[in-house]
């Protein structure tokens, strides 16, 4: 909202120092970094999937939750969409999250709208949070507002972040803290209406809030207050009218990350790890020829296997992962072909999390991978410039 | 052998790579690290001088304003649209056309962008009362002011400019922050630029920059790219993904949108797994030397954002579990902070760290910034290093990258299409009054087809793009009897030898070279035994070397070396693999003649050269694959009026240092070559100039030409030769395509445009002299940046295209003239395999064939 686009620009080019800033207290980190540096730590703490941000703004918080794994929805609701067109797109997914993908789908969407209608589609979301928000409302919006965000939306969790006028005593003027704010409250006059809203609609509520008074000052309390809602008892099921009911908010943009619950992506990892598996235990194979080669041991010789299970003393101890995997059949080699059998690459953790049987890897790499005619191993050529 | 030569013929592809950086220790700076914040957009220049006159802004007329665009860099091939050679020309001032051959329609590439008549472009200077620092506080300020907020604009944090001008030639806006605090932004108009200033092809090149972003498309370096399909060749690690190289730009007539499809690729593995992989190949001993050498100079892709840098550095000192300090001064360890703001964890806690050296965004800040880069989380980009090698990778890479004529086009008009329909991109468009219109038709020339000149025989071949049937029976110009000369090969090649042999001698014969048998050392397999032989064996005698080798790595280069500076003799390898392809004997012996034929100074054949005393040069640059910061620059020079004997000369030098400086000695020692045989000096001189990079040619026109000028009028006391210089460029954005019925062709061998799809301010050409058969041809770009001969556009595009059927390792038309190729392929050789200059007595042969 108004009151933060300041502060979030200057927090675009990280050089807050720069706002022309003539008053006693500063913050470090800044204040509205801490209050975003706050949801996101309790993001990462209660995991939640789905995330509404309500006056999302110039979308910074999103811009800082969207690397959080836990997620797979994330909304953002303002009335001004002027920000949007500006900063929509840098939500999207970078370059690296297509060669690298997520584990989980996001889906981040960002809503033109006023908070105070009703949308169907925040309904069900697991946490919702206005920062900075309920300030601005005048009290009409204000009675309002519980209505739609904690009976409507009903989201498991809620954080409502507001200034704490006990705080202003500490500043050298005594106005509001933005000309856009209709109200600041006290801590008294904030838990008042947060208790009465979460006992009206179930909720429990703690109080807390970023940007530390200044010692001898400690009476004053947070900066910025705020209260985190919890629902208390599994609402009933949001009932059927609401999930069919109306989409009022416009979709102002929308993208979605690739992850590897998507079957495009989850394949093109899977065979690359394969690859990856096999060029290793190829090259290992190799240098275990000419290490035996060179150290071939009389009694030994005898037995052409000894060759294939030789390996070079590895510079680290054998991890885990990789005893694992001596259990399982080992890669051979016949002519100019390597072969690795799929049971040895399912072994490898990493593989493993992706498919959970050989019938999926191979599924998942036939189109890709040379397989040997009965589908059981991997067949590469023995050489590859990549070896040497 | 006939492949190799086939593929270097045609497509020699540049590496990817940009002009060399030097290994820089960054350590006397304070270690101020910019974790993530900084970019270094991977500008794929090609190889060339380091005279990057980046500090040439692009001046409008009076106040040389300077517009930057985030990163705060110019676009180097706008820099060259500034240096104005053809008014200096007065023969092609007012015209610049060719007439010779038959018109062609073809299709273009570029788009018709539309302004309307009166469009202008205002520029504003904004100041801040109180005043900001923070350039991106400062566009935030005034992007988000309601004033401005409808408007199209762009704004670097001081120059604003926009489509529609304001009402008060003075407008003061202002801003309150939350404070109460009052910031005044004073938006004074300074000028007016019609849409043809330099200042706006910038600014149009902004707006398009963000429409592709519109269309969910990347910037990676200059390039859009578009992740939804890309190829994969997982068995390499790759991925490419499709896109376009975009301009806009003035062309001759009108402002014009090009497009070129173009692929970039990524490589699927991060720095740390390329470190992993390494250490296990080389071993702990030499893997950091290694690892730096293969690392330094590369551009890697943070997993986190969008950003390119080049490693110019590692260092093995600092673990992520160290600590650095962030911008509000406090202490995190990398590990910390990559969970903290990524929610990444990092796998290997004793990775050690790249370091990235940022440039300053600000021009006047000199400071040299670092980043610190987890190698986890860094990804690879470009082919790597010896992938080039690869044939089979190569093989995949083109295979899945080569788009026929049609397919190309199909991409551009979805492109088009996707510009013209998209809301975005469509209201980005008309806010600036800019009209997105249809792809552009023009007509082209076909030239007349060459004739052959051989020696008792002229042959009219029946394609152009390759004559070896239709002088199977003929004889060439001239060739020494090859009487004395050795072969070496291993006991395990003697038999193919022996029939390779008698092969030589049976296509020798009716060609006119005349091959006696030659005295056959046998030796081991290996290079040492190789190169022991030839030192045993060669005396002043022997005319030529041939090697039969059993591969080629270690043999070819030392043989090579030693044959080429050590102990100069013409030198013939072959792979013994070669001569074992059942059935291709014979061609393969006919290509290996003529190769000794040119090697031992013959000639093989000619074309018409209408010009009496004319010579040719060409000049191109390479760099030295061993030693970073070196490059091998190639000169060659006809010798004859007939075009058909070449003096090659080449040198190594510092990537810093001016070309110009050997050009002066070369060309004396061409002049003077040219008196020995011809006892007088060429009437005139055309030099083409291959291997320049964006942003050179103001350097060409203030160092190399007055060096070539000096040397040329120093040559004679009277009548001095005339000097025309002509610069190559094989890789242009332009493509033409000619419609037949409802798809599209690649354009006839021969054809010329010089119009519309030129510069006005150049003298310039396009000429498709190479055959493509299964990819779209890409045409060779042209510009007589300097020309006192005079001749017609006519004739200097005949001549040209002449010139592009003299290359002696291919009976064919090649891409660009024969000198320029010459001069490629001695620098190759000498940066693959030499790494020092050739000695002067194999000067007058084409030794390096």
């Amino acid at each position: 909202m108004e009151e933060n686009h300041l502060e979030c620009n200057s927090v675009v080019d990280g050089n807050v120092e720069d706002v022309p800033d003539k008053k006693v207290i500063k913050f470090n980190p800044p204040l509205y970094r801490q209050r975003y540096e706050f949801v996101k730590n309790l993001v990462a703490q209660h995991e939640p999937k789905k995330v509404a941000d309500l006056g999302c703004g110039d979308v910074f918080l999103l811009r800082m939750l969207k690397y959080q794994k836990c997620l797979e929805e994330l909304v953002g609701v303002d009335i001004n969409e002027e920000k949007f067109k500006w900063h929509g797109c840098k939500l999207s997914a970078c370059v690296g999250d297509h060669l690298y993908p997520r584990e989980l789908d996001l889906i981040i969407t960002l809503y033109q709208g006023s908070v105070l209608e009703k949308d169907c589609r925040l309904v069900g979301f697991d946490m919702v949070t206005c920062i900075e928000l309920i300030e601005h409302f005048d009290s009409e919006d204000l009675a309002k507002f519980p209505e739609v965000v904690f009976g409507y939306m009903s989201p498991a969790m809620i954080v409502i972040s507001t200034p704490n006028s006990d705080f202003n005593s500490l500043f050298p003027y005594s106005d509001f803290r933005d000309l856009d704010h209709k109200f600041e409250w006290s801590r008294m006059e904030f838990q008042t209406w947060a208790l009465d809203v979460a006992n009206r609609y179930n909720y429990s509520v703690e109080f807390t809030g970023v940007g530390e008074p200044p010692s001898g000052a400690e009476d004053v309390g947070y900066c910025t207050q705020i209260g985190i809602f919890h629902r208390k008892a599994q609402a009933t099921e949001p009932d059927i009218s609401e999930q069919q009911g109306q989409h009022v908010y416009q979709v102002a943009y929308t993208t979605s990350y690739p992850s590897l619950q998507q079957i495009k992506y989850r394949r093109r990892v899977v065979v690359y790890e394969t690859y990856r598996e096999v060029h290793r235990m190829r090259r290992k194979y190799k240098m275990g020829l000419t290490w035996c080669e060179l150290e071939a041991d009389p009694e030994d010789s005898d037995n052409p296997r000894r060759k294939f299970t030789s390996d070079l003393p590895s510079p680290q101890p054998l991890k885990e992962a990789e005893k694992s995997t001596e259990m399982t059949p080992k890669p051979f080699c016949i002519g100019d072909k390597f072969y690795v059998p799929l049971e040895r690459i399912i072994a490898y953790p990493k593989v493993k999390h992706l498919c959970g049987n050989v019938e999926e890897l191979r599924a998942l790499i036939a189109d890709a991978v040379e397989l040997n005619c009965s589908g059981s191993a991997v067949q590469v050529d023995l050489d590859h410039y990549a070896d040497c | 052998m006939s492949g190799r030569a086939r593929a270097r013929a045609r497509g020699r592809a540049r590496s990817p790579s940009a002009a060399e950086v030097g290994r820089l220790h960054a350590s006397p700076s304070p270690p101020s690290v910019g974790l993530g914040d900084s970019e270094v957009s991977s500008s794929s220049g090609p190889v060339g001088t380091s005279r990057i006159s980046q500090k040439y802004g692009i001046s409008a007329g009076d106040a040389g304003c300077t517009f930057k665009e985030r990163g705060g860099k110019l676009r180097r091939d706008f820099v060259d649209l500034a240096v104005c050679t053809r008014e200096k020309m007065a023969h092609v001032r007012n015209c610049k056309k060719g007439s010779s051959g038959i018109p062609v329609k073809l299709v273009t590439n570029l788009f018709n962008l539309d302004l309307p008549q009166d469009w202008q472009l205002y520029q504003y200077h904004v100041t801040y009362n109180p005043d900001i620092e923070s350039r991106r506080l400062r566009i935030a300020l005034l992007y988000n002011h309601r004033e401005l907020s409808n408007k199209a604009k762009a704004f670097d944090g001081v120059i604003l400019f926009l489509s529609q001008k304001l009402e008060d030639k003075v407008t003061e806006l202002s801003s309150e922050t939350r404070r109460g605090e009052t910031v005044k932004m004073t938006i004074t108009l300074t000028r007016e630029l019609p849409a043809s200033s330099p200042v706006c092809i910038q600014v149009f090149n902004i707006i398009f920059k963000k429409i592709l972003k519109r269309l969910s498309m990347y910037q990676i370096g200059r390039n859009f790219y578009n992740p939804s399909e890309p190829v994969e060749i997982p068995q390499h690690k790759l991925s490419l993904w499709p896109g376009f190289a975009v301009s806009v730009s003035y062309f001759e007539r009108s402002l014009l949108f090009s497009a070129d499809v173009s692929y970039k690729v990524l490589r699927n593995e991060t720095v740390l797994e390329f470190m992993t992989d390494l250490c296990h190949k080389t071993g702990m001993s030499c893997f950091t030397q290694t690892c730096e050498k293969q690392l330094i100079g590369v551009i890697v892709l943070t997993r986190y954002n969008n950003k390119t840098y080049r490693i110019n550095d590692i260092d093995w000192s600092v673990k992520p579990t160290h600590t650095f300090q962030k911008r509000d001064g406090t202490e995190i360890t990398y590990v910390d902070y990559y969970k903290q703001q990524y929610d990444i964890t990092l796998s290997d806690l004793n990775q050690p760290v790249l370091v990235s050296l940022l440039k300053s965004k600000r021009n006047d800040d000199t400071e040299v910034r670092m980043a610190h880069l987890i190698p986890e989380l860094c990804f690879l980009t470009g082919l790597p290093s010896q992938a080039t090698t690869d044939f089979q990778l190569m093989k995949a890479v083109a295979e899945e990258t080569r788009l026929n004529p049609l397919g190309r086009q199909q991409r551009l008009a979805r492109l088009a299409d996707d510009i013209q329909r998209n809301k975005d991109a469509r209201f980005e468009l008309e806010t600036w009054g800019l009209h997105f219109g249809c792809q552009m038709s023009l007509t082209g020339r076909v030239l007349p087809s060459e004739k052959i000149i051989l020696q008792d025989h002229v042959c009219q071949p029946a394609s152009a793009a390759d004559w070896s049937r239709d002088m199977r029976t003929c004889k060439i110009l001239s060739a020494q009897s090859l009487n004395k000369w050795l072969i070496i090969c291993s006991s395990r090649a003697e038999r193919v030898m022996e029939s390779f042999l008698n092969c030589l001698r049976k296509v020798g014969s009716p060609m006119g070279f005349h091959v006696e048998y030659p005295k056959i050392i046998k030796v081991q397999e290996n290079a040492a035994a190789f190169v022991h032989a030839i030192q045993k064996h060669v005396d002043p005698e022997v005319q030529l070397v041939m090697c039969i080798l059993p591969s080629q790595k270690n043999y070819y280069d030392c043989i090579k070396k030693y044959l080429s500076s050590d102990c100069p003799v013409p030198s013939q390898c072959v792979l013994a693999q070669t001569l074992n392809k059942q059935g291709m004997m014979m061609s393969v012996a006919t290509k290996i003649a003529m190769q000794m034929t040119c090697k031992l100074g013959g000639e093989l054949w000619a074309v018409e050269i209408p010009l009496k005393s004319l010579m040719v040069v060409g000049i191109d640059v390479c760099k030295d694959a061993c030693s970073k910061g070196m490059v091998v620059v190639g000169f060659v020079a006809s010798i004859n009026p007939r075009i058909t004997r070449w003096f090659s000369r080449c040198i190594l030098q510092r990537a810093a240092t001016d070309i110009a400086d050997c050009l002066k000695v070369f060309m004396i020692g061409a002049l003077n070559k040219w008196h020995k045989h011809n006892h007088d000096v060429p009437a005139r001189i055309i030099v083409y100039r291959d291997g320049v990079g964006d942003g050179q040619l103001k350097t060409l026109m203030e160092y190399e030409v007055p060096q070539l000028l000096s040397s040329v009028t120093e040559a004679s006391s009277n009548t001095s030769p005339r000097l025309s210089v002509i610069v190559v460029r094989k890789r242009c954005l332009s493509r033409f395509l000619t419609e037949s019925g409802r798809t599209v062709q690649n354009p006839p061998l021969g054809t010329i445009v010089d119009s519309e799809a030129t510069r006005p301010e150049w003298y310039d050409f396009y000429l498709v002299s190479q055959a493509a058969c299964r990819g779209t041809v890409s045409p060779t770009y042209y510009n007589v940046i300097y020309d006192d001969n005079g001749l017609k556009p006519d004739h200097m595009q005949r001549l040209t295209f002449k010139l592009c059927h003299l290359y002696y390792n291919w009976p064919g038309l090649i891409s660009v003239p024969a000198p320029c190729q010459y001069a490629h392929k001695l620098t190759f050789l000498v940066a693959q395999s030499i790494h020092k200059e050739p000695n002067l007595e194999l000067a007058s042969s084409l030794f390096y064939l």
